[in-house]
């Protein structure tokens, strides 16, 4: 029993305080994950087989991932406090990034907002229903259909 | 040969600078004399640019390198076909190049017997003023002319990624587009200026409009094709800000394409179609300014050369006339406005699509400039790159892909909710049961699965409006499927081919969304002999070999790829270092498999026996090229029908035309 305990205190001593050293690659998602988040001063979208900053940018976030055991959010930081915003992709959800983010979308309601206005301002009264009694299968065979009648029409007179 | 190309550009200045004075002077004082002149000045300037750009050419084909864009563009070594091409690869070609198709146009417009009525002498008033601009500006600031001061040996030679098929077209394409925008702008203006309020400018523009739409799709299909073969990272599009600027004026003239059909229909929308062709050709000068002026980064801008100041005082003075005119004048615009009849009709549906895509231009322009204002405003960098203009434009581009679905199934003035859900129905099963075939399938993300089956349901609805037109032609005239068919395409072209043009929408919805969502990526070294897998394929690299050819040494990799264990080919991605530039460039190798394409990259190598290798699996990239060229097939088909100008007969509701 006392050896069981020892054996069951070990194996759990080194499941939660020894540090599990896993290695990270170019194709882990947590690395691919962090790149794709940083700008690399503009170098983010070429070709990593020819651009020397890149590779060095790859290199340096796989170290910290690797030999400093630094998690996502701590890398990320890093080139924030590093560079500032303008070490990121995309502006964050923050007080420096909001108006880029809301903008475009308080626009769209803005346009909504004014078609609708627009629509109410221009709209005929109640219309009286159409006077013929022809009932279409769908608003594409009549239109054809008056087309053709049309071009008919044109043929014989 | 260098005081020749100095000559014409002068010649260049001067005539232009004449043919508008004369062309004023003609309409104020109603003397014909004038405007015979002006017209002349307009033949003239054709012969000019075209001269110049002759010229230009010769010296680029026998290797003047005396010349400053000769030594900076070619080489000895450099194929005669990019020889010639390196015309548009500067800045100084480029602008010729511009103002020559700029030329062709006026020339096309003022001696067009189609369209000889009061607008002319305005319209060739703008165009005119364009030419001089580009004259000016090329005269000042990016003379092709200019000679070195001692004669290279040896040009500097083309940048090796401009050395391919797609950056030959691609900028010819995206100036066409800017040029023959520029025509249903001055027609714009010149309604405008004439106090005419009719439509007038939009029946004598149609064409224009449509061929300027075409070429500007040509061309950002192009940079992506380019972009994707060329550049070695993968994608097609970066959302960088030249290729927002090209895609800005497609944006709002895809909105105008929309919109002139309501005001061609109801009288309706005059001052919104006025107004996004103006924006539409601002657009192309900020576009422009964007891109050569310096003031944002980009892989592809044209180096600073001091141009900007120019672009920015010409959009200055554009944007300063075409809103005077609008503003006096808005009471002749507003009045005569037909009401809408309900708020459930294609006019509605339309309006929504315009909302839609002009607030998708908005966001491209607002994301390109933020970086630019976050800077001027509170002194902080911040970078707008491709995670933005996704996560923005993706719901967007869901929107209109939705609106695209209903839209054609909704009758103009009045639809009924009963029948456009009746006929909803099929379209509409047809995304679910898409929907539950991938998921089926094991795919996951829900948004990309929402996206490909509103893209299905808009194919669907589309399949079913040319059924139900040959169904109904049919009843009516009795004729076989095939002759309805073809008699249902030819007699309404600019439907139908618009119909096709969204057809090929979807089919780049569907290879943008799965490239997008679905794509894989791998980076691995490897010895020869070695294999690794991405998704269900196997590459297996078989050694390196190292080939001499003219002025380039090229490291070739041969890679074996498989497909559940079923040999598929070899493909050889490639490194070459040439003498005359500093850097390698990357030859992609891209095999395509089951509408995937496995896309490798000889990264770096330790020996001829140990590679690194960046492999990517794209799922239905080739769907975006071929729903550009079904694109390009619905508009040609759009373009060469419809009725021609001078057989329609024109309401004018002013007659001051002839006041200026």
């Amino acid at each position: 029993m006392k050896k069981k305990t020892m054996l069951l205190s070990f194996v759990l001593f080194f499941l939660f305080f020894v540090p599990v050293s896993a290695e990270y690659d170019y194709n882990s998602p947590e690395f691919q994950s962090i790149v794709s988040k940083l700008y690399m001063q503009g170098h983010s979208d070429h070709d990593i087989a020819t651009c020397s900053v890149k590779q060095m940018y790859y290199e340096e976030v796989l170290s910290m991932l690797n030999e400093e055991g630094m998690s996502e959010d701590e890398i990320i930081q890093y080139y924030v406090d590093e560079y500032g915003q303008s070490a990121l992709k995309e502006p964050e959800f923050g007080k420096s990034g909001i108006l880029a983010w809301l903008i475009p979308f308080a626009v769209i309601v803005a346009g909504l907002i004014m078609i609708v206005f627009w629509l109410k301002k221009v709209k005929k009264g109640k219309q009286a229903e159409e006077a013929n009694g022809v009932s279409w299968q769908s608003d594409t065979e009549k239109e054809i259909t008056e087309k053709i009648f049309d071009e008919e029409r044109y043929k014989r007179f | 040969m260098h005081i020749i190309g100095y000559t014409l550009l002068c010649l260049g200045i001067f005539v232009s600078a004449f043919s508008l004075i004369a062309n004023v002077i003609g309409y104020k004082k109603k003397d014909k004399r004038w405007l015979k002149s002006a017209r002349g000045g307009i033949l003239s300037l054709l012969l000019i640019a075209g001269s110049a750009g002759f010229l230009l050419f010769c010296l680029l084909g026998t290797g003047q390198f005396q010349f400053k864009y000769v030594a900076s563009y070619t080489n000895e070594s450099l194929p005669l076909v990019y020889k010639l091409t390196a015309f548009w690869a500067g800045n100084e070609g480029s602008l010729l190049l511009w103002v020559i198709l700029l030329c062709i146009t006026a020339g096309m417009v003022i001696f067009s017997n189609h369209i000889q009525n009061q607008l002319i002498p305005y319209v060739s008033c703008v165009l005119l003023l364009n030419i001089l601009f580009f004259f000016i500006v090329i005269f000042f600031t990016s003379n092709p002319f200019e000679v070195t001061d001692t004669i290279p040996i040896d040009g500097l030679g083309l940048n090796p990624m401009l050395q391919h098929p797609g950056m030959i077209f691609h900028p010819l394409a995206i100036f066409l587009g800017y040029v023959c925008l520029t025509v249903p702008f001055s027609f714009a203006v010149a309604s405008l200026a004439a106090n005419r309020a009719d439509g007038e400018w939009i029946q004598l523009t149609r064409r224009w409009i449509l061929a300027s739409w075409l070429f500007l799709t040509i061309g950002n299909l192009l940079g992506g094709w380019w972009a994707y073969q060329e550049l070695g990272w993968g994608g097609y599009w970066a959302w960088d800000p030249v290729e927002n600027s090209s895609f800005l004026p497609w944006l709002t003239m895809t909105a105008l394409l929309h919109s002139v059909m309501i005001q061609e229909r109801k009288g309706m929308l005059r001052l919104w179609n006025m107004s996004l062709i103006i924006i539409s050709y601002l657009l192309t000068l900020f576009g422009t300014f964007l891109v050569r002026s310096g003031i944002l980064t980009s892989v592809h801008a044209f180096s600073d050369s001091g141009i900007g100041n120019y672009f920015l005082a010409f959009l200055f003075l554009m944007t300063v006339l075409s809103l005077y005119l609008l503003i006096t004048r808005y009471e002749i615009i507003k009045k005569e406005a037909n009401p809408i009849e309900s708020y459930f009709s294609k006019e509605s549906s339309f309006l929504l699509n315009n909302l839609i895509l002009v607030a998708s231009a908005f966001a491209v322009f607002w994301g390109t400039l933020y970086p630019l204002l976050s800077e001027v405003f509170t002194g902080t960098r911040v970078n707008v790159g491709p995670p933005y203009f996704n996560k923005v434009m993706a719901p967007i581009m869901l929107a209109l892909i939705v609106l695209m679905a209903a839209c054609p199934l909704i009758a103009w003035k009045k639809a009924h909710v009963k029948k456009f859900l009746r006929n909803f129905t099929w379209p509409l099963a047809a995304g679910l049961l898409s929907s539950c075939i991938l998921f089926a399938a094991g795919l996951r993300g829900i948004l990309a699965i929402i996206g490909l089956s509103c893209t299905v349901t808009m194919f669907a609805s589309h399949v079913q409006e040319f059924v139900n037109g040959i169904r109904a032609r049919r009843k009516v005239k009795k004729e076989n499927v095939l002759l309805s068919s073809w008699k249902l395409l030819m007699k309404n072209r600019r439907r139908y081919g618009g119909y096709i043009v969204h057809i090929g929408v979807a089919f780049l919805a569907l290879g943008v969304i799965s490239s997008h969502a679905y794509s894989q990526e791998v980076l691995k070294t490897v010895q020869t002999g070695d294999n690794f897998s991405i998704g269900d394929y196997q590459l297996t690299f078989k050694g390196l070999t190292e080939v001499i050819e003219n002025d380039k040494g090229i490291v070739a990799a041969d890679v074996e790829i498989a497909y559940k264990g079923k040999y598929l080919g070899m493909v050889q991605p490639e490194k070459v270092f040439y003498e005359t530039w500093p850097e390698p460039t990357s030859e992609v190798a891209i095999k395509e498999h089951r509408f995937q394409d496995i896309y490798v990259v000889l990264s770096s190598w330790e020996s001829l026996n140990k590679a690194t290798f960046q492999v990517k699996l794209n799922p239905f990239v080739s769907w975006i090229w071929s729903g550009g060229i079904i694109m390009m097939i619905g508009t040609l088909f759009s373009l060469i029908g419809g009725t021609r100008i001078n057989n329609r007969v024109y309401k004018f509701s002013s007659s001051k035309a002839g006041e200026f």
